[in-house]
């Protein structure tokens, strides 16, 4: 009894070795990400695509909401517990230069692993320090018109009235629009705060210089932005919601013609289904009289970046770049479910792209949002973004309420810098 | 009754305008939360639309929420931290706050005042030496990790203290002369007669635990630790937002602060004023 008791041990041991063994064997990555519809299912979709390359690697998706993946890893980053941490991270566009200085060598670098011509300049430039990229670019912020062309014809225009124009022109139509149907062009949140990064990357100009000074007193084209924003607010042609609810609600109930966003507001825009055939996609307005201003911006969008921490970073970054960065199939398939467009130009010429969106009356609004990306110019984003961005809304602010521009805009110049200082 | 009837000939413009100032106030309070409940019955086109009755929606919302959130981990992983949270935090305090006042120590005004000075410092500036802390001790994904950082808060000691400062002496130094040692003084006698007191630190305590945002989430960062107010973050952080669905995941969100409010309303409100006295 005694010796068939240890046979038996043996076994049972032997066999738990073999099972720890054999789970060893499968690599597991973790990713965080947001967006159960948008950015975990393609993340799903590109494990799915991996597990034909790489069997042995299992791809875990959590869900973690985008502000809380910066607190956790700020928290990890400056305490050095990095234990907890995923393998891949997906991160805004528009926080890759604060966390790329503040916390240098905690993302594996990319640069030899992807092939980052195939990706728009402006886009690859949000997450490249030093010379090095640490980032495989995903979810596409090409900003675009969004705009009722049943409105439009209404009061004789059509959407090749409204494309390729300047903001002057844009607030002609949208007095002429307001006349003769009641409804403002334009909807958005208020301050039209988007407006002030989106029209200064339009034109290829930030609100730093090259050094990473702050560039604002004296800056022409920021001065021209907040011109034309004003002009539209006064021309009452602007429909200004209280919050993001209700900027949502105005696009789907018809209280306003048109937004000028990050193309992502599109799976807002088709929820209303009464609505389908009545929309139209164009570029946005550009600055007049401004050398170097284009019809093309950016706002929003988001990247995936691997942990330098990750045991598995050489992994991870492989299954990033046959997935995200070489999969033209792969972006045909999320394009096709969740309407995630992608910022991988080969993708634009799969079928899914070309194909006629009826929503927006058989106009292909992917390829058209594709080509709109690869113009969009690049800036140098920096650190203080958004303190630079809070600084001019505060002098928006009192320009509408008739302040001097030149001086407010001296004064949100010194703002930044203290803020630098500190 | 009684007193409406003896009032009701005297309607001066003075009482209408008092009353209708009221109304008005109490429907600025109470609208958003009726708001929040209508919404969870409504689909997302509807609230679009600012419906403000019930809805047909009340399944489907609730459907789309089970469908895709993990929301019984997350409601019962908030329970057991904010009761177990509560439970450990009222004894530990309560414990302290009984011991300022009772026993004697020339240095205890001067360390009350140093416990006090704690409040002072705001929650966040600790936030990355404690996470470094407890990770180190292997505290991470913890229910002992989440909870520890509020089981003895200077405001609960204080608020205890000055509970017991109303808690008559007389019937300690009874009960020590009939022999009941000092523990069972404090099990026995005072928890008992301080309910009060503990009610109102309950609803306060069990409220900062259900709502804990910042601590939770890095302390606990593996999925299946998930707090409902993480599950509230990730419903609201998406491109295109289900607002019948988020709202049903708030009105779920207050249901256990709720209950827990209106169950010890009475004593929460003598115990607030106890408190203060």
């Amino acid at each position: 009894m005694k010796k068939f008791l240890s046979v038996l041990l043996t076994v049972v041991l032997l066999a738990s070795f073999a099972a720890v063994a054999g789970a060893e064997e499968k690599t597991t990555i973790t990713v965080w990400c947001w967006d159960p519809a948008f950015n975990i299912y393609a993340m799903n979709e590109a494990a799915k695509v991996y597990a034909q390359i790489n069997p042995d690697v299992e791809i875990e998706v959590i869900e973690v909401a985008s502000n809380d993946c910066e607190t956790r890893q700020t928290a990890a980053f400056i305490s050095g517990q990095m234990d907890d941490l995923p393998d891949i991270v997906l991160m805004q566009d528009n926080s890759g230069q604060k966390f790329l200085s503040t916390y240098p060598g905690m993302y594996y670098d990319l640069t030899d692993k992807i092939d980052y011509s195939n990706f728009a300049d402006f886009k690859v430039n949000y997450f490249v320090s030093e010379g090095r990229n640490y980032a495989v670019p995903f979810d596409n912020g090409c900003a675009a018109m969004f705009i009722r062309t049943d409105i439009l014809e209404e009061a004789g225009y059509t959407l090749a009235d409204v494309t390729d124009i300047t903001w002057s022109r844009f607030i002609e139509i949208g007095k002429d629009v307001k006349e003769k149907t009641g409804v403002p062009i334009l909807t958005c949140e208020m301050g039209l705060a988007d407006f002030l990064m989106m029209i200064p990357q339009s034109a290829g100009t930030w609100y730093f210089d090259e050094e990473g000074n702050p560039n604002i007193a004296g800056n022409e084209v920021l001065k021209a932005t907040l011109e034309t924003i004003k002009q539209m607010a006064d021309a009452g042609i602007v429909y200004e919601a209280v919050d993001w609810a209700e900027y949502i609600s105005t696009l789907n109930t018809g209280k306003a013609a048109s937004t000028i966003q990050g193309c992502w507001i599109l799976g807002s825009v088709v929820l209303a289904e009464d609505q389908a055939g009545k929309w139209g996609v164009t570029n946005i307005p550009r600055l007049d009289n401004i050398e170097g201003a284009t019809n093309y911006s950016n706002q929003g969008g988001s990247s995936w970046l691997v942990l330098a921490n990750s045991e598995n970073a050489e992994i991870a970054a492989d299954f990033l770049n046959q997935t995200f960065a070489g999969s033209t199939e792969f972006y045909q398939t999320i394009l096709k479910s969740s309407g995630a467009i992608a910022t991988y130009l080969p993708a634009a010429e799969g079928e899914a792209y070309a194909a006629p969106h009826e929503f927006f009356g058989g106009q292909a609004v992917f390829a058209d949002i594709m080509e709109f990306s690869a113009q969009i110019p690049k800036v140098e984003l920096r650190l203080y973004n958004y303190e630079a961005r809070d600084a001019l809304r505060d002098a928006l602010q009192a320009y509408r309420d008739g302040g001097d521009l030149d001086s407010l805009m001296q004064e949100a110049q010194d703002t930044v810098e203290f803020l630098m200082m500190e | 009754m009684s007193q409406i009837r003896i009032r009701r000939g005297k309607l001066r413009p003075a009482r209408v305008a008092k009353y209708a100032f009221l109304v008005l106030a109490s429907f600025l309070s109470a609208f958003p939360f009726y708001w929040m409940l209508v919404s969870a019955t409504n689909s997302n086109q509807a609230i679009m639309e600012m419906r403000m009755f019930p809805g047909a929606n009340l399944i489907e919302n609730w459907k789309t929420l089970t469908a895709g959130y993990a929301l019984g981990t997350a409601f019962l992983n908030s329970l057991r931290n904010a009761t177990v949270t509560t439970v450990c935090a009222l004894f530990i305090s309560s414990l302290a706050g009984y011991g300022f006042v009772v026993y004697r120590d020339k240095y205890k005004n001067l360390v009350m005042s140093l416990l006090m000075l704690s409040m002072m410092v705001p929650a966040a500036a600790t936030l990355i030496p404690m996470f470094r802390m407890f990770s180190r001790m292997g505290l991470n994904n913890s229910l002992l990790g989440v909870m520890l950082p509020s089981v003895a808060t200077a405001f609960l000691i204080f608020m205890f203290r000055q509970g017991t400062q109303s808690f008559p002496d007389a019937i300690i130094q009874a009960a020590r002369i009939d022999g009941l040692g000092e523990l069972r003084i404090f099990l026995q006698m005072y928890m008992p007669i301080m309910k009060p007191t503990y009610a109102a630190a309950a609803t306060v305590t069990f409220m900062n635990a259900w709502n804990a945002y910042l601590w939770p989430l890095v302390i606990l960062q593996s999925p299946d630790q998930i707090t409902m107010p993480m599950l509230i973050s990730n419903t609201m952080n998406v491109y295109v937002v289900d607002y019948g669905m988020v709202m049903l995941a708030v009105s779920i969100c207050t249901i256990p602060t709720l209950v827990l409010f209106f169950a010890l309303q009475r004593s929460f409100v003598e115990g607030i004023l106890g408190s203060v006295k």
